[in-house]
Formats: structure tokens, sequence, C-alpha cells
């Protein structure tokens, strides 16, 4: 591995990190949305701040796009409010055209600049070792890794910070507000982080990994735990493996790095939605199964003992019968008795099934409920 | 010669959602040490009169005292149970953890819980009688146990008085019960609960006072005095058919 290669791949982990963070409380608060609209429009305020102090690499174009940010998301709630449109109508309003007007004066005013649509979009994350940031006549590592660093730095402190006022605010914004603490201040305070992080991983790679990083691992974290605090390890740890696995797949495939990445987290959470233990699809189904043949279980000692005494219970509960009925598939019922037996509810003798107390009482209970 | 303020005085309290008032010039005022009952039909602006107390919905008119003061001032006092649904229980935490929440007001910013805000969880935990449910996903609760971890994270906060938003809805009668012999400890305590209520059956049973909502206030006082059927009828009947109810945020 070239030290090109570990530089990128370093600048990965630590945007897939430093977008994880946040994301997770975007997830939870069913915000997943407003990270495609914030890193999009950020680019009207990264356009208008170059344009004001005419340099690409100022910090003022973080303070500037971190303001459009701001402003998206106001403008999303101001447009909501009027209860005119709905939420997902009202982002999908609103970032086109702060995107598309930051478009136009690219392409109108900024041609000259390194500052196209494409590299907005997609990015480039082979090049990021190529610009240095040099201080101090000394050359600290790529300048995105430089960027990124201090991004994820102040992500992590914010949120080891403020995180049980964000856990708050995010679970029960009404007793936030009760108790003193403001929601609305957290809200925004959360979505100025978005907002950073968002131009600060789109120059490296992107604005669409961007929402991939922000949505992906979080949402594959949440099915995956039950706390919160596994839930921002995971997301982290989630992004951080796609970003990796992401570079080497594009590696192998000769490929683009960010939309490896970008479906190295698809995968991540394809995986998650099978396989998640409690949750994941594979799960449910065998819950449901198990649950079904419990049921029939009882189901098959009900049957029984309403029968039990009765001058018709020497049919009813004939083995070779139950599939008429009790309406089972033979297969079915075959399955449903030999359980039941190997769990002493019932016990055959000659074709004809008889409760044992236990099954008695399992009976019982099941018609109490 | 002055009588303690009242736990919770509302004078003229205008509330409205655009131009549709919830609640129009309500005046009620909660002695202290009382159980008081909020009711009235759907869209008569109970949840409001809660949510406006708190400071959740802003009042278009009228005065709110909480011990004689403003609510910003005395919100340590106040603790509130909102309704079972206003809350996203697939979020990714415990009970326990749900429980200290009550505590983050005295922690106030930055704070952060420790051994002695956890320990008086559990013990309101036990005064609910779902100390064993500690460390179970939220998730995983019933209706009657979610309603129970409400009020334990009221319970949390040691309030004076205690702001309720149905805290009897979908609960089974063993977790109703035991929520009104909680009702009467904290009476016993000295608090003030106020609640708002669906069932009128119940509202002489467990309530000392009540107040008969719809969007204006119908009657309010004890509840040997005023929970009449002259009252009632004026509280629910008196809604015409072509009048549309105001919106509960």
């Amino acid at each position: 591995m070239t030290s090109a290669q570990l530089e990128i791949q370093l600048v990965a982990v630590v945007v897939a990190v430093a977008c994880a963070l946040p994301g997770v409380f975007l997830v939870l608060r069913r915000l997943a949305l407003v990270s495609d609209a914030i890193s999009h429009a950020v680019l009207l305020g990264i356009v208008l701040a170059f344009f004001a102090v005419g340099d690409l690499s100022s910090p003022l174009l973080l303070v500037g796009a971190a303001a459009t940010g701001l402003l998206t998301v106001f403008l999303i709630e101001l447009l909501q409010r009027t209860r005119l449109v709905r939420e997902d109508a009202a982002i999908g309003l609103v970032f086109p055209a702060l995107f598309s007007v930051g478009v136009i004066l690219i392409a109108r005013f900024a041609d000259t600049v390194h500052l196209d649509t494409d590299v907005v979009l997609l990015g480039e994350l082979a090049f990021a070792p190529f610009e240095r940031f040099v201080l101090f006549g000394w050359d600290w590592g790529p300048e995105a890794l430089v960027e990124m660093g201090f991004v994820l730095a102040l992500n992590v402190l914010v949120i080891a910070l403020l995180y049980k006022e964000l856990k708050l605010a995010t679970f029960d914004p009404g007793l936030a507000l009760a108790l003193g603490f403001s929601p609305a201040l957290l809200h925004y305070g959360l979505m100025a982080l978005v907002s950073i992080t968002a131009v600060g991983a789109f120059d490296a790679v992107g604005s669409i990994l961007v929402v991939a990083l922000m949505v992906g691992p979080p949402a594959a974290a949440y099915l995956l735990t039950d706390r919160l605090p596994v839930m921002l390890g995971l997301a982290a740890l989630g992004g951080a493996a796609s970003a990796v696995g992401g570079f080497w797949l594009a590696h192998a495939l000769d490929a683009s790095i960010a939309g490896s990445i970008a479906a190295v987290v698809g995968i991540e959470f394809g995986a998650a939605v099978l396989f998640a233990p409690k949750r994941g699809v594979v799960a449910l189904a065998r819950r449901h199964a198990r649950q079904r043949v419990e049921f029939a279980e009882a189901m098959l000692a009900i049957h029984l003992l309403q029968h039990e005494g009765t001058p018709e219970a020497l049919a009813e509960s004939r083995v070779d019968h139950l599939d008429e009925h009790l309406r089972w598939e033979r297969s079915f019922a075959r399955r449903v008795v030999r359980r039941a037996e190997r769990r002493g509810y019932v016990v055959t003798t000659d074709g004809r099934l008889l409760l044992t107390d236990r099954g008695r009482a399992l009976a019982r209970t099941a018609l109490a409920v | 010669m002055n009588a303690p303020s009242p736990a919770l005085e509302v004078l003229d309290l205008t509330v409205a959602y655009g131009e549709r008032p919830a609640l129009w010039d309500v005046d009620l005022a909660v002695p202290r040490g009382t159980l008081t009952a909020v009711v009235g039909p759907n869209g008569a602006g109970k949840t409001t009169l809660v949510r406006a107390v708190l400071g959740l919905v802003r009042p278009a008119a009228g005065t709110i005292r909480v011990f004689g003061g403003p609510y910003r001032e005395r919100r340590r006092l106040v603790a509130y149970v909102p309704q079972r649904g206003s809350v996203d229980w697939d979020f990714p935490t415990n009970v326990l953890d749900v429980v200290t929440m009550g505590r983050y007001g005295a922690l106030g910013w930055l704070r952060r819980p420790g051994r002695r805000e956890r320990e008086a969880a559990v013990e309101s935990l036990r005064q609910v009688g779902i100390e064993d449910l500690a460390d179970r996903q939220i998730s995983e609760l019933s209706g009657g146990q979610q309603q129970r971890v409400f009020l334990a994270r009221a319970l949390v906060q040691d309030a004076e008085i205690y702001l309720m938003d149905e805290p009897f809805q979908g609960v089974d009668a063993l977790t109703e019960r035991a929520i009104v012999a909680l009702l009467r400890e904290l009476r016993e305590a000295g608090r003030t609960v106020v609640a708002v209520h669906h069932d009128l059956q119940t509202v002489a049973e467990y309530f000392d006072e009540v107040a008969l909502l719809n969007v204006r206030l119908v009657a309010s006082g004890r509840v040997e005095e005023v929970f009449t059927e002259e009252n009632l009828r004026a509280t629910y009947g008196a809604r015409g058919f072509l009048e549309r109810p105001a919106v509960e945020a």
C-alpha cells in the first residue's frame, strides 16, 4: 500500500465517521432527507462566500456554507408551517432552488476557478493527497484530512458535551422545553453541525456520498442495537468500514472511490436489514414461524380439551383427522403433534391423541388470556 | 392575612391555533394539595391547557402563575406526564434512562447524570412497581408499563405540582389502580396533581376538584359541588353539530 493510498483511506474514514455521528441524530429525528437538502444547498453558501473573500481555502467558506445550511432548514420549516405543503415536498422545493442558484453562479461567474459541479456532486477522493496542508514549513498531510479532522473533532466534542441534551430533545422535545432546554436551539445547533460536516466532506467526497454516509451507517446501526451510545459507535464503525471497503472495491473494479464507498454503505445496510439479530428479516421470519407453531400447539390442546370426555372425542382426537377438523395441512399437523409430544403436552395411543396434565394446563392458560 | 397562592392559577387565558380558539378566556385556580381532574369533550382544549402552563404553546392572552410566579421561574416545582403517544417508543434506550431524564432539569446544561440520579430513578421505578423493568428496552413495554415509566420520570423530578395528560389512557385495570394509589400518596405528601381525564365514571372517586372545560371553562371547584348533571350537559351537550372541534396539538 502506498502512502497516497493510505492517505485516501484515512480521509475517507475521517469523513465517514464525521458524517455518521450527526447522522445518528438525523435518523432518530426522522430528518434523514434534510442531510440531502443541506449537502446540496451549502453549495450556494460556498459560492457566495467565495465571491466575498476570493479564496477557496478560506475558513469563511465554511461559515458561509453553514449559514446556508441553517437557512435551508429554516426555509423548509417556514414552508411547512404554512401547511400548504408537507415536509417532504417542502424539502424538495427548497434545496433544488438554492442548489440551482449556486450552480448558475458557478457556471456564469466562477468558470475559471476550481469549483465545478461534477466535483461538487461526486467529489474526487483520488486527488485528496495532492493538495497538502503546509503550515510553518511543515507538511501536515492532505488538506482534506486536516480539514475533516477538525470537523470530526468538532462533532465529537459537541455530541459528547451535549449528549444528554440532544438525546432528550430528540426523544421528547416537549419535556426538553418544559425542563428549560431549548429544543429549537439544539435543533439548529445540530443542523449547523450537519452543514459544517457537509461542506467539509463534500469537498473531499461529493454531496451524494455525504448523504449516503449520514444516513446509511446510522440506519444500519439502528437495526442492530437498542442503546444510543452503541448506535453512535456502530454507526461510526460501519462508516469507517465502508470507507476502507469502498476504497479497495474501487481499486479492484477500477471505479470511482466515492461511488464504491456508497455501494458498500448500501451493502452494509442491506445486510443489517436481512440479518439484524432482533429486527432483521431473517430473525423476524424465524420468530413468526415459531410463534405459528406455538399458537397451533395451544390450539391443538384447546381442541382436545373441549372434546375431552364427550362422545365425539374418539373422532376428534385421531391424529390423521386433524387436518379435517383444524383445517391444517397434513405435514403441518404432523409437525405440531410431534412438537407437542416432545414437550409432553399430548401422548399418542392407537393413533389417538390424549392430553396430559401439562397439556390441559397449556389449554387453560391459553383460554384465560 | 394573605392566603398562600394557589398551586396553579390561570387568568383570562386564551390560546388560538391560527384563528381557531382552543381556549377562550379561561380562569382557573387549583388549590394546593388537591387532585384535580380536567374533563371535557374532544377538542375542548384540555391538552392545550396543560401545554400552555408548561410554555409549550404560546397564549394569545392571559396569565398563568405556578405557586404565585411565572412558569419560567417555577420549572423545578413542576413535573409533566405527557400522553404516551407523544414520543417514539422505538427510540434506542431503556427504562432507567428514560426515567433518569426527569433529573435533567435539576442538572441543567452540560452536567451529566451520575449515580445519584440513577439511584433516584430506580427509587421512582420502585414507587410505580416496575423496578424489575429498569434494563428493559422501551419498545418492549406494554401500554400500562409505558404509562408507569412516564409517571416514574415525573416522580423523579420531586416536584410540587404534577401535570398529567391522560394518565389513565389505555392502561389495564391493575395499572389504573396503581396510578390512583400513587396519586393519593402524592396528595398525602402535600403535592398537587392536575390530570386531564376522560372517564366521567371515575371522576368523583379519584379526584377532589374538577374543571369542566369546553374551550371555555364551564365550571370548576369541588367535585361534589360542580360535577353536576347540569354542568356536564353544558360541557358536553352544548357543542353544535356544525362546529368543528379545535385542533388539539
